[in-house]
Protein backbone atom coordinates (compact mmCIF):
# COMPACT_ATOMS: atom_id res chain seq x y z
CA UNK A 1 0.00 0.00 0.00
CA UNK A 2 1.46 3.45 -1.01
CA UNK A 3 0.29 6.36 1.34
CA UNK A 4 -0.67 9.18 -1.83
CA UNK A 5 -4.40 10.14 -1.34
CA UNK A 6 -5.41 11.71 1.96
CA UNK A 7 -7.36 10.28 4.42
CA UNK A 8 -10.65 11.96 3.30
CA UNK A 9 -10.83 14.24 0.00
CA UNK A 10 -12.62 16.97 0.89
CA UNK A 11 -16.03 17.68 -0.57
CA UNK A 12 -15.07 21.00 -2.54
CA UNK A 13 -12.68 18.34 -4.61
CA UNK A 14 -15.15 15.25 -4.80
CA UNK A 15 -18.68 17.25 -5.24
CA UNK A 16 -17.39 19.29 -8.45
CA UNK A 17 -15.29 16.29 -9.98
CA UNK A 18 -19.02 14.30 -9.48
CA UNK A 19 -20.22 17.35 -11.25
CA UNK A 20 -17.74 16.99 -14.31
CA UNK A 21 -18.60 13.70 -14.40
CA UNK A 22 -22.36 14.33 -15.24
CA UNK A 23 -21.47 16.71 -17.63
CA UNK A 24 -18.48 14.92 -19.10
CA UNK A 25 -20.74 11.73 -19.55
CA UNK A 26 -23.25 13.84 -21.19
CA UNK A 27 -21.15 15.26 -23.28
CA UNK A 28 -19.19 12.06 -24.99
CA UNK A 29 -21.89 9.60 -25.30
CA UNK A 30 -24.51 11.72 -24.57
CA UNK A 31 -26.29 9.58 -21.66
CA UNK A 32 -27.48 10.17 -17.97
CA UNK A 33 -24.94 8.49 -15.34
CA UNK A 34 -26.28 6.21 -12.99
CA UNK A 35 -25.14 3.54 -10.52
CA UNK A 36 -28.25 2.21 -10.25
CA UNK A 37 -28.82 1.68 -13.79
CA UNK A 38 -25.33 -0.05 -13.95
CA UNK A 39 -26.59 -3.13 -12.04
CA UNK A 40 -29.83 -3.35 -13.61
CA UNK A 41 -27.68 -3.79 -17.08
CA UNK A 42 -25.48 -5.91 -15.74
CA UNK A 43 -28.42 -8.37 -14.59
CA UNK A 44 -29.53 -8.20 -18.05
CA UNK A 45 -26.08 -9.26 -19.02
CA UNK A 46 -26.55 -12.06 -17.23
CA UNK A 47 -29.98 -12.86 -18.40
CA UNK A 48 -28.36 -12.88 -22.44
CA UNK A 49 -28.34 -9.17 -22.93
CA UNK A 50 -27.63 -5.48 -21.84
CA UNK A 51 -29.40 -3.16 -24.26
CA UNK A 52 -26.49 -0.50 -22.54
CA UNK A 53 -23.57 -2.97 -22.08
CA UNK A 54 -21.35 -0.09 -21.82
CA UNK A 55 -23.35 0.37 -18.07
CA UNK A 56 -21.84 -3.33 -17.26
CA UNK A 57 -18.12 -1.81 -17.55
CA UNK A 58 -19.66 1.40 -15.72
CA UNK A 59 -20.52 -1.66 -12.92
CA UNK A 60 -16.62 -2.90 -13.32
CA UNK A 61 -15.09 0.83 -13.21
CA UNK A 62 -16.86 1.17 -9.88
CA UNK A 63 -15.15 -1.58 -8.05
CA UNK A 64 -11.90 -0.87 -9.89
CA UNK A 65 -11.92 2.87 -8.12
CA UNK A 66 -12.54 1.21 -4.96
CA UNK A 67 -9.67 -0.66 -5.58
CA UNK A 68 -7.20 1.89 -6.48
CA UNK A 69 -8.15 3.93 -3.57
CA UNK A 70 -7.19 1.07 -1.07
CA UNK A 71 -3.90 0.56 -2.90
CA UNK A 72 -3.15 4.33 -2.74
CA UNK A 73 -3.67 4.14 0.77
CA UNK A 74 -7.27 6.10 0.63
CA UNK A 75 -10.34 5.38 2.50
CA UNK A 76 -11.41 3.28 5.17
CA UNK A 77 -9.90 -0.25 6.02
CA UNK A 78 -10.43 -3.35 4.35
CA UNK A 79 -11.86 -5.87 6.40
CA UNK A 80 -14.73 -7.39 8.11
CA UNK A 81 -15.28 -3.92 10.01
CA UNK A 82 -18.36 -1.77 9.36
CA UNK A 83 -17.98 1.03 11.11
CA UNK A 84 -20.08 1.69 14.78
CA UNK A 85 -23.34 -0.82 12.68
CA UNK A 86 -19.99 -3.55 12.57
CA UNK A 87 -19.27 -2.89 16.29
CA UNK A 88 -23.02 -3.11 17.31
CA UNK A 89 -23.94 -6.61 16.01
CA UNK A 90 -22.07 -9.79 15.38
CA UNK A 91 -20.64 -10.71 11.76
CA UNK A 92 -23.77 -13.30 10.73
CA UNK A 93 -26.61 -10.83 12.44
CA UNK A 94 -24.56 -7.97 10.14
CA UNK A 95 -25.27 -9.86 7.19
CA UNK A 96 -28.58 -10.60 7.41
CA UNK A 97 -29.20 -6.48 8.23
CA UNK A 98 -27.23 -5.40 5.10
CA UNK A 99 -28.59 -8.20 2.81
CA UNK A 100 -31.98 -6.85 3.82
CA UNK A 101 -30.95 -3.37 3.44
CA UNK A 102 -29.82 -4.06 0.25
CA UNK A 103 -32.65 -5.34 -0.64
CA UNK A 104 -34.81 -2.38 -0.03
CA UNK A 105 -32.04 -0.39 -2.04
CA UNK A 106 -32.46 -2.23 -4.89
CA UNK A 107 -36.06 -2.83 -4.94
CA UNK A 108 -36.71 0.66 -4.30
CA UNK A 109 -34.52 2.49 -6.84
CA UNK A 110 -35.72 0.08 -9.38
CA UNK A 111 -39.10 1.48 -8.48
CA UNK A 112 -38.29 4.47 -8.46
CA UNK A 113 -36.27 4.67 -11.28
CA UNK A 114 -33.28 5.93 -10.34
CA UNK A 115 -30.49 5.86 -7.00
CA UNK A 116 -28.47 9.01 -5.47
CA UNK A 117 -26.32 8.97 -8.34
CA UNK A 118 -29.37 8.70 -10.81
CA UNK A 119 -31.99 10.98 -9.60
CA UNK A 120 -30.10 12.78 -6.79
CA UNK A 121 -27.36 14.39 -8.71
CA UNK A 122 -28.16 13.27 -12.80
CA UNK A 123 -31.91 13.75 -13.04
CA UNK A 124 -31.69 16.83 -10.47
CA UNK A 125 -28.85 18.47 -13.17
CA UNK A 126 -31.41 17.81 -15.94
CA UNK A 127 -33.75 19.76 -14.01
CA UNK A 128 -36.16 16.75 -13.92
CA UNK A 129 -39.12 17.20 -11.66
CA UNK A 130 -39.80 13.15 -11.02
CA UNK A 131 -35.96 13.25 -10.42
CA UNK A 132 -36.20 16.14 -7.86
CA UNK A 133 -39.36 14.65 -6.06
CA UNK A 134 -37.55 11.08 -6.00
CA UNK A 135 -34.21 12.94 -4.29
CA UNK A 136 -36.51 14.94 -1.77
CA UNK A 137 -38.52 11.68 -1.15
CA UNK A 138 -35.63 9.28 -1.00
CA UNK A 139 -33.21 12.06 1.26
CA UNK A 140 -36.36 12.33 3.99
CA UNK A 141 -36.72 9.06 4.68
CA UNK A 142 -33.30 8.02 4.74
CA UNK A 143 -33.14 10.29 7.46
CA UNK A 144 -36.23 9.64 9.16
CA UNK A 145 -35.38 5.89 9.48
CA UNK A 146 -31.57 7.23 10.76
CA UNK A 147 -32.86 9.05 13.75
CA UNK A 148 -35.65 6.38 14.73
CA UNK A 149 -32.34 3.92 14.76
CA UNK A 150 -30.83 5.92 16.70
CA UNK A 151 -33.45 6.41 19.01
CA UNK A 152 -34.29 2.67 18.96
CA UNK A 153 -30.84 1.47 19.54
CA UNK A 154 -30.59 4.39 22.75
CA UNK A 155 -28.42 6.47 21.09
CA UNK A 156 -25.64 4.11 20.56
CA UNK A 157 -25.79 4.33 16.64
CA UNK B 1 -18.75 3.44 -25.30
CA UNK B 2 -17.46 0.35 -23.16
CA UNK B 3 -14.05 2.51 -22.68
CA UNK B 4 -16.17 5.41 -21.59
CA UNK B 5 -18.13 3.57 -19.24
CA UNK B 6 -15.23 2.02 -17.75
CA UNK B 7 -13.24 5.50 -17.41
CA UNK B 8 -16.31 7.11 -15.87
CA UNK B 9 -16.84 3.87 -13.28
CA UNK B 10 -13.81 3.98 -12.28
CA UNK B 11 -13.80 7.54 -11.32
CA UNK B 12 -16.63 7.31 -10.05
CA UNK B 13 -15.71 4.61 -7.65
CA UNK B 14 -12.57 6.32 -7.16
CA UNK B 15 -14.07 9.74 -5.74
CA UNK B 16 -16.90 7.90 -3.96
CA UNK B 17 -14.34 5.86 -2.31
CA UNK B 18 -11.85 8.11 -1.79
CA UNK B 19 -14.38 10.94 -0.11
CA UNK B 20 -15.29 7.93 2.87
CA UNK B 21 -18.83 7.54 0.76
CA UNK B 22 -17.97 3.93 1.13
CA UNK B 23 -18.32 4.09 4.99
CA UNK B 24 -21.24 3.32 7.12
CA UNK B 25 -20.64 5.96 10.27
CA UNK B 26 -19.82 8.80 7.14
CA UNK B 27 -23.41 8.27 5.88
CA UNK B 28 -25.06 7.41 9.29
CA UNK B 29 -24.00 10.54 10.68
CA UNK B 30 -24.69 12.61 7.67
CA UNK B 31 -28.29 11.35 7.93
CA UNK B 32 -28.49 12.54 11.48
CA UNK B 33 -27.31 15.55 10.47
CA UNK B 34 -24.09 15.16 12.33
CA UNK B 35 -21.87 15.41 9.24
CA UNK B 36 -22.50 18.01 6.37
CA UNK B 37 -20.12 16.58 4.06
CA UNK B 38 -21.81 14.26 1.77
CA UNK B 39 -24.68 16.99 1.21
CA UNK B 40 -21.81 19.91 0.61
CA UNK B 41 -20.54 16.96 -1.95
CA UNK B 42 -24.06 17.01 -3.64
CA UNK B 43 -24.81 20.07 -3.69
CA UNK B 44 -21.68 20.89 -5.62
CA UNK B 45 -21.73 18.31 -7.87
CA UNK B 46 -25.43 19.40 -9.41
CA UNK B 47 -24.04 23.35 -8.64
CA UNK B 48 -20.99 22.46 -11.26
CA UNK B 49 -23.61 19.91 -13.40
CA UNK B 50 -25.91 22.37 -13.75
CA UNK B 51 -24.23 25.47 -15.90
CA UNK B 52 -22.22 22.90 -17.19
CA UNK B 53 -24.89 20.95 -18.98
CA UNK B 54 -26.84 24.44 -19.54
CA UNK B 55 -23.91 25.78 -21.59
CA UNK B 56 -23.29 22.37 -23.76
CA UNK B 57 -27.12 22.74 -24.72
CA UNK B 58 -26.77 26.23 -25.46
CA UNK B 59 -23.69 25.71 -27.88
CA UNK B 60 -25.64 23.16 -29.61
CA UNK B 61 -23.11 20.45 -28.52
CA UNK B 62 -23.20 16.79 -30.34
CA UNK B 63 -21.98 14.27 -28.84
CA UNK B 64 -19.04 12.26 -30.89
CA UNK B 65 -20.70 8.94 -29.34
CA UNK B 66 -24.13 9.61 -28.95
CA UNK B 67 -25.84 12.34 -31.61
CA UNK B 68 -26.49 15.65 -30.71
CA UNK B 69 -27.17 16.50 -26.47
CA UNK B 70 -30.69 15.49 -25.17
CA UNK B 71 -32.30 15.66 -21.64
CA UNK B 72 -35.16 13.55 -20.86
CA UNK B 73 -36.50 15.13 -17.88
CA UNK B 74 -39.53 13.50 -16.38
CA UNK B 75 -42.85 14.44 -14.71
CA UNK B 76 -43.58 13.46 -11.35
CA UNK B 77 -45.04 10.21 -11.14
CA UNK B 78 -46.07 7.85 -8.54
CA UNK B 79 -43.50 5.02 -8.56
CA UNK B 80 -41.32 8.33 -7.58
CA UNK B 81 -42.48 8.62 -4.30
CA UNK B 82 -43.05 5.10 -3.19
CA UNK B 83 -40.13 3.20 -4.53
CA UNK B 84 -37.92 6.52 -3.34
CA UNK B 85 -39.89 5.47 0.19
CA UNK B 86 -38.05 2.29 -0.18
CA UNK B 87 -35.21 3.45 -1.28
CA UNK B 88 -34.33 5.76 1.46
CA UNK B 89 -35.15 3.01 3.96
CA UNK B 90 -32.81 0.36 2.94
CA UNK B 91 -30.14 3.60 2.53
CA UNK B 92 -30.44 4.21 6.38
CA UNK B 93 -30.45 0.27 7.03
CA UNK B 94 -27.23 0.02 5.07
CA UNK B 95 -25.65 3.25 5.46
CA UNK B 96 -25.19 3.25 1.83
CA UNK B 97 -26.65 3.46 -1.86
CA UNK B 98 -25.74 1.53 -5.11
CA UNK B 99 -22.91 3.46 -6.21
CA UNK B 100 -20.50 3.55 -2.68
CA UNK B 101 -21.53 -0.27 -2.31
CA UNK B 102 -19.96 -0.87 -5.16
CA UNK B 103 -17.09 0.58 -4.48
CA UNK B 104 -17.10 -1.44 -1.24
CA UNK B 105 -16.24 -4.72 -2.86
CA UNK B 106 -13.13 -3.23 -4.94
CA UNK B 107 -12.04 -1.48 -1.26
CA UNK B 108 -11.94 -4.86 0.30
CA UNK B 109 -14.66 -4.02 2.35
CA UNK B 110 -15.82 -7.34 2.67
CA UNK B 111 -18.84 -7.10 3.73
CA UNK B 112 -20.51 -4.70 1.26
CA UNK B 113 -21.11 -8.08 -0.56
CA UNK B 114 -24.32 -8.67 1.18
CA UNK B 115 -25.47 -5.03 0.44
CA UNK B 116 -24.70 -5.69 -3.12
CA UNK B 117 -26.47 -9.39 -3.52
CA UNK B 118 -29.40 -7.53 -2.36
CA UNK B 119 -29.27 -4.94 -4.36
CA UNK B 120 -29.12 -7.36 -7.29
CA UNK B 121 -31.67 -9.22 -5.64
CA UNK B 122 -34.37 -5.95 -4.77
CA UNK B 123 -33.85 -5.58 -8.75
CA UNK B 124 -34.60 -8.91 -9.65
CA UNK B 125 -38.06 -8.96 -7.10
CA UNK B 126 -38.90 -5.94 -8.60
CA UNK B 127 -38.97 -6.92 -12.03
CA UNK B 128 -40.03 -10.37 -11.39
CA UNK B 129 -43.25 -8.42 -9.49
CA UNK B 130 -44.20 -6.21 -12.75
CA UNK B 131 -43.67 -9.23 -15.22
CA UNK B 132 -46.50 -10.74 -13.28
CA UNK B 133 -48.48 -7.65 -12.86
CA UNK B 134 -48.06 -7.64 -16.69
CA UNK B 135 -49.33 -11.18 -17.66
CA UNK B 136 -52.11 -10.50 -15.80
CA UNK B 137 -53.95 -7.77 -17.55
CA UNK B 138 -56.67 -7.73 -14.41
CA UNK B 139 -54.19 -7.21 -11.73
CA UNK B 140 -53.05 -3.96 -10.42
CA UNK B 141 -51.59 -2.13 -13.29
CA UNK B 142 -47.76 -2.01 -12.97
CA UNK B 143 -45.61 1.09 -12.72
CA UNK B 144 -43.70 1.41 -15.64
CA UNK B 145 -40.10 0.58 -15.47
CA UNK B 146 -37.80 3.22 -15.30
CA UNK B 147 -35.13 4.40 -17.82
CA UNK B 148 -32.78 3.09 -14.68
CA UNK B 149 -30.40 6.09 -13.99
Amino acid sequence: MIDLLPDRLPWFIAGPLLGCLIVGLFAIGNRPMGSLGAYIQTVSAVRGGAPEPWRVWFFGGMILGGFLVAILGGGPPAGLAFGALGEELSTPVLALVLLAGGLLIGFGARWAGGCTMGHGLCGTAILSRGSMVATAVFMSAAVAVSFLIHVVVGGRL
Amino acid sequence: MKLIGLVFGTAFGFVLSAALLTDYNVIHRMLLFKDWQPFLIMGSAVAIAVPGLRLLKRVGWVTPLGGPLTFSPSTVQRHHVVGSLLFGTGWAIAGTCPGPAAAMLGSGRVMGIFIVAGIFSGILLRDAMVARATARPAAVSPEPLGVGL
